[in-house]
């Protein structure tokens, strides 16, 4: 299961919302005892997808290297992505599934009229055939509709 | 020695090293050795059919390898060899 904290997933709503049209997309660190991670910073990072950016994200991949590297800079690992499904549910869409990788957690964003609506998580395996939802866990005081 | 940094989430198959030093002149080669030394690396980074797996971009110093010269890509002693997750998505 992943836990995400007050201030990174406050961070986290508030980039969704902001870029709303459009996809979001961030990095997540934290840390893991094995069978929980605890998110504790949320890194937006840009969405470089050359096309319509209101159905896709991409991140560059010299953005992964540097949040991996804020994150051993805090002593935490980059341990989630997360991106936002504007005016959509957050589930794990077949162009998710197809460009993830199984060594994250996958948090989607549902975000309706420019307002955060719900998200969950998601576990890619290796061959990108499948995700298995995640249990997530929020803070109790978000500002869910 | 050329080095190769590890992701993370890796680290559990490299007894937790942050980075290795593997001899080799070619990317492929390199990569070859690295897997052999540490097998649970492999399913990670190839498929069954022995090529990277789409979701694994490999970096010499700043540059990707698939603008150079892909698994021949030539790496000198001194190079790093970064291994670095391509994510995206969408609805
Ligand atoms: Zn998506």
């Amino acid at each position: 299961m992943i836990r995400i904290g007050d201030d990174a997933w406050q961070v986290m709503v508030d980039h969704a919302e902001a870029v709303f049209p459009n996809e979001c997309c961030g990095a997540m660190l934290g840390s893991s005892d094995g069978e929980t991670k605890i998110v504790t910073v949320a890194l937006p990072l840009e969405n470089v997808h050359a096309g319509q950016q209101a159905t896709r994200y991409e991140l560059r991949p010299e953005d992964l290297l540097k949040a991996e590297k804020a994150a051993r800079a805090r002593g935490l690992d980059l341990i989630g992505i997360f991106h936002s499904h504007p005016d959509h549910d957050a589930y794990f869409s077949e162009t998710d599934l197809k460009n993830s990788c199984p060594w994250y957690s996958f948090v989607v964003m549902s975000v309706k009229a420019g307002r955060y609506n719900h998200a969950k998580s998601f576990l890619p395996n290796m061959e990108q055939t499948e995700a298995p939802e995640e249990a997530l866990e929020l803070p109790a005081t978000n500002r869910s509709a | 020695m050329p080095k190769v940094m590890i992701p993370t989430p890796l680290r559990q198959y490299t007894d937790k090293k942050d980075s290795v030093e593997v001899a080799g002149a070619t990317v492929g080669e390199i990569l070859g050795t690295l897997t052999t030394t540490y097998p649970d690396l492999k399913k990670n980074l190839y498929n069954d059919e022995g090529k990277l797996r789409s979701f694994v971009n490999v970096y010499v110093n700043d540059e990707d390898i698939r603008y150079l010269s892909k698994d021949k890509t030539e790496v000198g002693a001194g190079d790093t060899v970064t291994i670095v997750p391509s994510i995206a998505g969408g609805r």
